[in-house]
């Protein structure tokens, strides 16, 4: 297959419409979906089943506003998934990008082209930025569903104590969506870099999940405080900033500076094995 | 593939260029800068003569103060007296919102949380997102000067700024030796370092640093250090600030439905003595204080009976002091304040020994 400069974009697009549709079509890919939707889901008919009303402060942040507000059943189920439930997920895809490939032996096939390992790196990656946003959406649309469905949808109480109006509440809603898939791109490119050093999918996706374990466990620790601005993990929860008022923009920033630095560090330590990786199977 | 080892060049100069980066971000923040000189009494006098009426901003507090790690999450640290030694301690980031005496907003960013304080008139409003309760209270018609603004504004009086920076300077001449540091840059404006320091080295207090705005006269941070600590025990800085006036829909509060509201008495206009730093040791007052030495190394004592009892019953006052012979003891690395058994209390910005040297029958 000789590309030229004509054919190229167009056989990319279809490389990556490919791509993404395999991953779509996955029976393991709508399990992790539908898992990760159950999680509002269950928030929403555990608060609305039991008797006792939750007091304030009490189990995760927001679950007492729940009952006066649906709106804020995503806004919970986000804040308990970010630390281990959505990482689970994005390891296992960004895991298994290049080392599956190897695995089935289909790798080889897909690099026939010369240039093509930067390429095949780019819509692997592409695939599980897609995923992020496609997992983060899904945890907020299956609260707002389940919000909407079992409890009153009013006016939305700001951190700061402020008001606002519903319309404003699903825009905010579609922001922190936003953040966390941010927040994720970072732990998807290291799972990249780690799925090109191993032919085995597991031991990759295992690794990424054990490191954004590492890192929550390090900012956690005041011995190590030097390091937790250069975590990955460091900025997750900070999505409690666009719920101020005004809306605070300095950790979204630094989040998504910290993010671009560790995408960067990964791919250029992807773009070092793969390119000089003999490709056997 | 002809050089392979050229494909994990990227590898390697990527995380270098990144921590380039970062540290060139770092450097650039708190870098010297060269401002016209100007003299102690010139910095002091340029305070008072600010003319910044309304600001926005963000403020960075760090205290080193050497306090028992208290739990900073949950209903409990954020209310009542906890409240207050949790803000003291730790690491906090504030907004602030100032729009001339009677308007101000402090909103201190916890984590997933938020506690406000709204001051629009003679409303005042606290909210405090993690148990989502309100309180109002109604000042009365004519506030006291102390604007709520973290920064207070000296009040000039008659005096001109100048006349008062030189008073001001000659008072403090025996204890305390004031210069002008540095020029610095904070919040990415350039700024005046006014440097305290005690000439006692029977204190705690090593040096207080005052960084003003060079172009406003604002006060942008204050760090304090301690002796023998290499990091600042209490620092508190704007790390971005806006001199324009906030949008006004800020200031107006109104309790979010649902929140339980608590309607507080106005409080008593009375001067609380001591400094600024030992508020929460000085509050009931009651008693006829004593004040011994001067300066930086005065220790002020109480008489039994000043302190309630009651403050002693709290497992929080367990936590944070000590079993000393004869009562028990908080240290700090700037204050040590000393309660004995017969209910005497003793403080000062001096080590546990000497507070315990003026227990002593003489």
């Amino acid at each position: 297959m000789t590309a030229t400069p004509e054919d190229r974009p167009s056989s990319s697009w279809s490389l990556m419409a490919s791509e993404l549709s395999v991953l779509f079509r996955r029976l393991r890919t709508w399990a992790m979906l539908l898992a990760l939707a159950a999680i509002p889901i269950l928030i929403a008919a555990a608060v609305k089943l039991s008797s006792h009303p939750v007091a304030p402060g009490r189990g995760p942040p927001f679950l007492d506003r729940i009952t006066q507000n649906g709106l804020f059943v995503g806004v919970t189920a986000l804040v308990v998934s970010v630390p281990l439930f959505l990482p689970l997920t994005i390891g296992v895809v960004a895991g298994d990008t290049i080392a599956g490939e190897a695995n089935l032996g289909t790798l080889r096939y897909l690099l026939v082209a010369p240039a093509g390992r930067v390429r095949l790196l780019l819509i692997k990656y592409t695939a599980a930025a897609v995923f992020c946003l496609a997992a983060t959406l899904t945890v907020a649309a299956a609260g707002a569903l389940a919000g909407v469905v079992l409890f009153p949808v009013g006016p939305v109480t700001l951190l700061s104590g402020d008001t606002i109006g519903v319309g404003e509440s699903v825009a905010r809603s579609l922001l922190i969506a936003a953040y966390v898939a941010v927040s994720l791109l970072g732990l998807s490119a290291i799972g990249l870099a780690i799925s090109t050093f191993t032919d085995i999918p597991v031991g990759a996706m295992a690794a990424t999940i054990v490191l954004s374990v590492v890192s929550q466990v390090a900012d956690n620790l005041p011995q190590l405080e030097w390091l937790h601005p250069w975590l990955f993990s460091h900025y997750w929860l900070g999505f409690a900033d666009l719920l101020r008022q005004p809306i605070s923009w300095v950790s979204f920033g630094n989040n998504a500076l910290l993010q671009a630095g560790y995408i960067l560090a990964a791919w250029a330590l992807a773009y070092g094995k793969f390119t000089s990786k003999d490709v056997l199977s | 593939m002809t050089r392979p080892w050229l494909r994990w060049l990227p590898a390697a100069m990527v995380p270098v260029a990144l921590a380039a980066a970062a540290l060139a971000g770092s450097y650039q923040a708190g870098a010297a800068t060269s401002l016209p000189h100007k003299t102690a009494a010139e910095v002091i006098a340029m305070i008072g003569r600010s003319e910044v009426r309304a600001l926005s901003g963000t403020l960075q507090q760090n205290s080193e103060l050497g306090l028992p790690q208290l739990p900073s999450t949950g209903p409990a640290a954020t209310q009542g007296p906890a409240s207050v030694i949790e803000l003291l301690s730790g690491s906090h980031t504030a907004r602030v919102y100032v729009d001339g005496p009677s308007k101000a907003r402090f909103q201190v960013m916890d984590m997933l949380a938020e506690r406000d304080l709204v001051r629009n008139g003679n409303d005042l409003w606290l909210y405090n997102s993690a148990d989502n309760s309100a309180a109002h209270m109604t000042l009365p018609a004519e506030p006291a000067t102390g604007s709520p603004a973290p920064h207070a504004t000296p009040t000039p009086g008659m005096a001109t700024p100048d006349v008062v920076a030189q008073h001001f300077l000659a008072a403090v001449e025996p204890s305390t030796e004031v210069s002008v540091g540095d020029g610095t840059t904070v919040a990415g404006r350039t700024a005046y370092q006014l440097v305290i320091k005690p000439r006692s080295t029977g204190t705690l207090v090593d040096s207080v640093t005052i960084a003003v705005d060079s172009a406003s006269g604002l006060p942008l941070g204050v760090d304090v250090r301690a002796r023998g600590q290499a990091a600042a025990a209490f620092s508190l800085a704007f790390t971005d600030v806006n001199l324009s006036a906030p949008d006004a829909g800020l200031f107006s509060f109104t309790p979010p439905r649902g929140a339980a509201v608590e309607e507080k008495a106005t409080p008593q206009l009375r001067a609380l003595p001591g400094k600024t730093g030992q508020a929460p040791q000085t509050k009931a007052a009651a008693g006829r204080p004593t004040i011994t030495g001067s300066g930086w190394d005065a220790v002020i004592s109480l008489p039994a009976g000043t302190v309630p009892t009651d403050v002693r019953a709290t497992p929080m006052f367990a936590q944070l002091t000590q079993a000393v012979p004869g009562g028990r003891a908080l240290t700090t690395s700037l204050v040590s304040v000393l309660m004995l058994d017969d209910g005497r209390v003793f403080a000062g910005m001096v080590p546990l020994e000497r507070l315990q040297a003026a227990a002593a029958p003489q």
